[in-house]
């Protein structure tokens, strides 16, 4: 298959002809109860959803790639099997690099410890060394910038705080390949600015790839170089971010103006 | 632009429906992580009740308690007669309670160690075998203070002392054997079919009565023995009776003890290894 890209540059992300489907209960979880009662009509009771269906596409290493799309096209769920997550139900996914997952849900953090404590927990989750994570503590807690809530358990954050602590940890421990899905929305207008350098600075210094899945269409524009527009789990465009996210929004019947405006909503 | 990548290598990701994983890379991996595992079983029971002294004391409490009411309720069936019987049965009662309770405690804790670590499952990857196993240090941490209680109850109660008791290690890790593979056996049972929660403590229940814990091996009747002895915990529990009544343990019981948990940890391990790419799917 032909891959649509400009780029001379090496893939860090190589997503080829990507298939994920689930079988969803109707009941809110499965039970042995209910497995057994469905032996009779077990058609019925569950649903197929393809939450991709053949996507392919690849980001160059070093860049910052955009991934948009309305709720529910697949765009979380592409993430999670690029993180090595979810496995394809049919297709390949291959990486160049470490995978750093800064997905919506935290890193692992644990709502009990205190934010100096979960930087530890979050460094080893991600499979480094205790000596990785001491030699990066203090950038990670500077750039955070939480003061003296460092030092309180986690369960009193608010989710800007939480946020901030996420991309900091995630950020600066010497990450190879960024996924940041919605990780910066929580976080104010300075903090917003102050993540968006950090991660140009990554991508230029460090040879760091970041894929971004973002609401925030300024913000994948100012951001990425070539983006990935998912509409109902097939890839509806692929190319230099500019034009696809103009195209996203003619789509969607959204004025450049108003974009911009709805940012912080 | 001609940008110098540094060189790292690939990693594919594929739909290799269900099967094993590459063994070695895994047991690799899972070592990579002993500290993560570590971290997590300290800050879990820190968040448990490790930062209260009630909490701590309750750990040791609620097992001592239990071997009390079991001892009221032996009394009742059957009056013990000496002193000296009372004494042996209260100790017996101490530590066999102790003892199931460290198996059980690592079945449950583990069992439901996948639908609590839901969120790192679904955000980070790494050999899901850490999550069973952290419940399994948490479960160890639990029950080394209670063998300090229980050596101060078999000084008080004037039970024998012998070179024996120095095989009690060995026990111990059998069990803890035993336990790795049932926590990682219950584990995936409770991602794919909810309701086994509610099982799980019946199980236990009827598990502790068919063990020779709230009896001696001698009051079983013959007959009732030929079906007991089936019992997976039964050559453990056999053994740890011969070790407090400072006696070596026989080797057929040791062996017996082994072969069953080196096939409840081959099981578990191979069910669980092979549903755990499913793990974050059924979450």
């Amino acid at each position: 298959m032909t891959l649509l890209s400009d780029s001379d540059r090496p893939p860090a992300v190589l997503v080829d002809d990507l298939w994920i489907s689930f079988r969803a209960t109707r009941e809110k979880n499965q039970t042995l109860k209910g497995t057994i009662a469905g032996l009779r009509d077990r058609g019925k009771r569950t649903m197929l959803i393809e939450a991709l269906r053949g996507v392919s596409f690849q980001v160059p290493a070093g860049s910052v790639y955009g991934v948009i799309g309305r709720n529910g096209a697949g765009k979380s769920t592409m993430l999670r099997t690029i993180a090595g997550i979810l496995p394809p139900t049919y297709g390949r996914v291959t990486v160049w690099g470490e995978v750093t997952p800064l997905l919506s849900l935290g890193v692992g953090f644990n709502r009990e410890l205190t934010g100096r404590e979960n930087i530890l927990l979050g460094g080893l989750t991600r499979g480094l060394q205790l000596d990785e994570v001491y030699a990066n503590f203090d950038a990670v807690e500077e750039f955070a910038g939480l003061g003296d809530a460092i030092d309180f358990p986690m369960r009193t954050y608010s989710s800007g705080m939480f946020g901030r602590l996420a991309f900091s940890v995630a950020a600066h421990l010497k990450p190879e390949i960024l996924l940041i899905d919605e990780a910066l929305s929580a976080g104010d207008a300075a903090f917003k600015m102050k993540s968006m350098q950090k991660i140009q600075d990554l991508c230029e210094s460090q040879h760091c790839t970041v894929l971004i899945v973002s609401h925030g269409l300024e913000v994948v524009k100012a951001l990425a170089e070539r983006c990935v527009w998912l509409d109902r789990g097939i890839v509806r465009l692929e190319g230099p971010a500019e034009e696809v996210v103009s195209a996203y929004m003619a789509d969607e019947n959204i004025e450049a103006t108003s974009a911009s405006a709805l940012e912080d909503v | 632009m001609a940008v110098t990548q540094p060189y790292r290598p690939a990693t594919v990701y594929e739909s290799t429906a269900t099967g094993l994983p590459p063994l070695r890379p895994y047991l690799a991996e899972l070592w990579e992580r002993r500290r993560f595992i570590w971290h997590l079983a300290r800050t879990d029971l820190k968040g448990e009740h490790y930062d209260s002294a009630i909490g701590q004391i309750w750990v040791i409490l609620d097992p001592l308690l239990m071997a009390a009411v079991y001892f009221l309720l032996r009394t009742v069936v059957r009056p013990a007669g000496t002193g000296s019987q009372r004494a042996a049965i209260i100790a017996h009662l101490v530590w066999a309670v102790f003892f199931f309770t460290y198996v059980s405690n690592a079945m449950q804790t583990g069992a439901r160690s996948l639908l609590s670590g839901r969120n790192l499952i679904m955000n980070a990857s790494f050999p899901r075998a850490v999550l069973p196993l952290v419940s399994i240090v948490k479960a160890v941490f639990d029950f080394l203070p209670t063998m300090l209680v229980y050596f101060a109850f078999h000084a008080v109660l004037g039970q024998p002392f012998g070179l024996s008791l120095l095989t009690l290690p060995v026990v111990i890790v059998i069990l803890t054997l035993m336990n790795i593979g049932l926590a990682m056996l219950f584990a995936p049972l409770m991602v794919f079919f909810r309701d086994t929660s509610g099982f799980l403590p019946y199980i236990n229940r009827i598990w502790l009565y068919i063990t020779p814990a709230l009896f001696f091996i001698s009051e079983i009747p013959p007959k009732l023995l030929a079906y007991l002895r089936w019992n997976p915990l039964f050559p453990a529990f056999a053994a740890l009776e011969q070790i407090f009544n400072a006696k070596f343990p026989s080797s057929g019981y040791l062996l017996a003890a082994l072969a069953w948990a080196v096939g409840f940890f081959v099981l578990g391990a191979i069910v669980f290894l092979a549903r755990e790419r499913d793990f974050a799917v059924r979450l």
